[in-house]
């Protein structure tokens, strides 16, 4: 295992998790000093009764709680101090967000500004200038999001937070909430898990405790996602719900990486979800890092292929065998989704054209430390479809 | 990987490592709003100038309150009522532990005494009597083993009323853990070897018992592989700084693994011969370990079989068949024990019979075995464990333990 010479690790959030997880909620509340809480979720969440479940679990406690399942796609600051007034009005204390991507985000954004000052967000967008922690906030995932609800991070329209007090104090999954999905957004928060992951695990900033996370949640990945996406399974959801959560715990301890980088960047671009881009994206930049200073690259094998493949694998040649895993995974889940999930920028719909300001938009005011030729390399060979290094072989497919 | 059908896992304390963890306390109080600290300590520590090293590392950031080094080797409600005056008067904001599992019990007692302004500290013992944050704390453990940097229990001693209260809160976990490579680099071999081998019985318990979990079962994992891939060599050359640091942040990995998942046997059986001979806990965890797996192996032997793999590492765990490997692991351990005897020139003990006190006196006579089994019925660690225990198991584990001969696994009732 890696030993950098100091390292820091922060995990606040506490996890409830399998059959009845929701029960626990009013102790919970209780426990983090807290009894009347705004539901934040969106209207689909709420058509499948699922918010029902949630209210559910407060019967007998006595306890009330404010419902708002308005989040639409792209929530403003005009709705977040709309509900700042609501939140206030009716002495709520505490956030649950239920559901994904941008009902957390719009949740989060709300913390910020019912727990005080400033509550002009603009003040505090930005890295760590979140000075003090935030009122109660408890997440609820169903079976699809972001991948990021777990982590330090938030975005709000042109505003991104990034503040360890942003990580929620508990995230309850309940076989209840994760649901069946549409295949993409199972498929695409799996693929920012395991991007999240990868990336934690094989840059040259990560530790034991990263390590450790990231591990865990590209197993549970690799032997739960082509099970959920071909037959639904229901332990299967569950175990990739837990999988998103310690990888978003990985991916706040770690720095961002470029396949988050350029798949963030690239999933605005083109529509499809985020994590559909990272999964493309994801084998490209490996192997464009395979041999790069400080990056551990080998390692990967282990979680990824486990430990008959790693063992039985020459040391030389790990890094490329963990590559190539998963290439393999990603032509998997593109045949048992018949050809739903793309395998390169093209077939995403991305045009050649685009690549461009994709790089562009990554590489930014250069905070991200990355250049542009690199990202340029990366993108026009997973544009096409074809390996970065010669003499790297991309899994033969029928 | 297994996943339960119900589980809770926290571990809120922030950790901090490094060979130049200790610089960055300052930085660290100062997010928590503090800067003027109680540090508590013990003679043992500041006599071996680990104090000292803390004190520099961080003066020139904080303004240090007071500075205490009274606290015993078992912790008392005296000391602690005495150490929160000492608060008190110095005007201080923030405690900082430095030292073991005494110093931070007492560390935690302090602090409910001077955060909750508490005059009886036994109205907030038991679970959940405590409602809110405390003051901030830091620790920094000298030893790699037991943990309690990540535990949310505290253990204190009213001598005068004959109680041993116990406290049990999520906000009695320190806010931040220190593990600084320079404060355990002169730890003793022997106490260095039985201090990881508590940290390993605390992953394999947690790893092997009733209530695992993924995040536990992680932690656990890259415990066992820490220690398992570091412990030797650090014994061959104590000023291994990074090997070190990666016991210390193993001990920790397992604190949150057993703190969130339990013990067993072999932590029930422990705390029973610590109480009656006196004998140092991670000796009994040593010892005990292998006989603990060997006991529960017909409830649990896949999990056990699985333990090879950070123990040994992946050509032994797929070089050994898939029904051997529970055996396998077991084995190992007792090599590690082996090995660990000989790099500590003997003083680490294999089995009961070997335990020695400084004057070389047998620490646990065999005709005390019944008594250890009986004390062990009281102790409610054996809830999580895989395999029901009375006390004729009980005294069976022991009987081997004792002699250092394997468990005969066809005496197990379950079998």
């Amino acid at each position: 295992m890696f030993f950098p010479d100091n390292y820091e690790f922060y995990c606040p959030v506490k996890i409830n998790s399998g059959n009845r997880a929701l029960e626990h909620l009013p102790v919970e509340l209780d426990a983090l000093n807290a009894g009347k809480p705004l539901i934040i979720t969106d209207r689909e969440i709420a058509k499948k009764g699922l918010i029902k479940k949630i209210a559910g679990a407060f019967k007998d406690s006595g306890i009330t709680m404010g419902i708002f399942d308005g989040t639409p796609p792209v929530p403003d600051l005009k709705l977040v101090r709309r509900l700042m007034n609501n939140y206030r009005d009716t002495g709520c204390d505490s956030i649950i967000a239920a559901g994904g991507g941008a009902v957390v985000d719009m949740a989060k954004a709300l913390n910020i500004v019912v727990s005080g000052r400033p509550e002009d967000l603009k003040e505090v967008a930005g890295e760590n200038l979140i000075k003090n922690p935030l009122g109660p906030f408890v997440f609820v995932p169903t079976a699809s999001g972001t991948g990021f609800e777990t982590s330090r991070f938030a975005t709000l329209g042109e505003l991104s937070f990034s503040s360890r007090f942003l990580m929620p104090d508990l995230v309850v999954i309940d076989p209840r909430m994760v649901t069946a999905e549409k295949a993409d957004a199972v498929i695409s928060t799996a693929m920012i898990a395991l991007a999240h992951c990868a990336e934690a695990y094989t840059c040259p900033a990560k530790n034991p405790m990263t390590d450790t996370y990231a591990y865990a949640a590209m197993q549970f990945v690799g032997e739960n996602l082509a099970n959920v996406v071909k037959s639904g399974d229901k332990k299967g959801r569950l175990a990739l719900a837990n999988a998103a959560t310690m990888a978003g715990i990985a991916f706040s301890n770690s720095p961002r990486g470029m396949v988050h980088e350029l798949g963030w960047t690239a999933g605005g671009i083109s529509g499809l979800p985020h994590g559909i881009c990272m999964g493309i994206l994801l084998p490209y930049v490996l192997e464009y890092n395979i041999n790069s200073e400080g990056h551990h690259m080998s390692d990967l094998l282990l979680p990824i292929a486990g430990p008959e493949v790693y063992a039985g694998t020459a040391e030389n040649l790990k890094a490329r065998k963990a590559i190539n895993f998963i290439y393999d995974m990603q032509h998997d889940i593109h045949d048992i989704t018949r050809g739903g999930i793309p395998l390169t920028l093209k077939d995403a719909g991305i045009s050649k054209d685009a690549l461009q300001g994709i790089a562009g938009a990554t590489v930014g005011d250069g905070h991200t430390g990355f250049n542009l030729d690199d990202c340029m390399v990366i993108l026009e060979h997973a544009w096409e479809g074809k390996p970065v290094k010669d003499g790297l072989q991309l899994p033969v497919h029928n | 990987m297994y996943l339960p059908e119900y589980y809770e896992f926290c571990c809120r304390v922030k950790m901090i490592a490094g060979h130049d963890a200790l610089e960055k306390i300052p930085e660290a109080l100062a997010q928590l709003h503090a800067g003027r600290p109680l540090i508590i300590t013990d003679k043992g520590v500041s006599g071996a100038g680990l104090v000292d090293t803390v004190v520099d590392a961080i003066k020139g950031g904080v303004d240090i309150g007071a500075m205490a080094d009274d606290v015993p080797q078992d912790s008392s409600l005296k000391v602690v009522n005495h150490l929160a005056d000492v608060y008190r008067d110095n005007k201080c904001d923030s405690i900082i532990a430095v030292g073991g599992g005494s110093v931070m019990d007492t560390a935690k007692g302090v602090n409910i005494v001077v955060s909750e302004n508490a005059d009886d500290l036994m109205k907030f013992s038991g679970a959940g009597a405590l409602k809110r944050a405390l003051r901030p704390l830091i620790v920094i453990p000298t030893t790699s083993g037991t943990g309690s940097e990540v535990t949310l229990v505290a253990v204190v001693k009213d001598h005068e009323r004959h109680l041993k209260m116990a406290f049990v809160s999520y906000f009695l976990l320190p806010n931040v853990a220190i593990l600084d490579s320079r404060m355990t680099l002169t730890l003793p071999p022997a106490i260095t070897a039985s201090t990881a081998m508590d940290a390993v019985a605390h992953a394999v318990e947690a790893y092997t018992g009733l209530a695992k979990n993924p995040m536990s079962d992680a932690n656990a994992i890259a415990a066992i592989s820490l220690i398992s891939n570091n412990l030797l060599n650090v014994l061959k050359n104590p000023s291994d700084r990074e090997g070190r640091l990666a016991l210390a942040n193993g001990a920790t990995m397992a604190g949150a693994a057993f703190s969130n998942s339990m013990v067993g046997v072999v932590h029930t059986l422990g705390h029973a011969t610590g109480s009656v001979c006196g004998v140092p806990h991670g000796v009994c965890m040593s010892i005990l370990l292998p006989y603990g797996l060997e006991y529960n192996m017909h409830k649990n032997a896949h999990f056990t079989g699985e333990l090879l793999l950070p123990l040994a590492g992946a050509e032994v765990y797929v070089g050994t068949p898939k029904h051997l490997r529970a055996g396998g692991t077991i084995a190992y351990i007792r090599k590690m024990n082996q090995d660990i005897h000989n790099a500590t020139d003997g003083k680490h003990a294999r089995f009961f019979e070997e335990v020695k006190d400084r004057d070389g006196k047998r620490m646990v006579p065999r005709e005390k075995l019944e008594a250890i089994a009986g004390a062990a019925l009281d102790d409610g660690s054996i809830f999580y464990n895989p395999e029901e225990c009375d006390y004729e198991d009980f005294l069976m584990i022991l009987r081997a333990a004792w002699e250092g001969a394997p468990l005969d696994r066809t005496l197990i009732k379950g079998v």
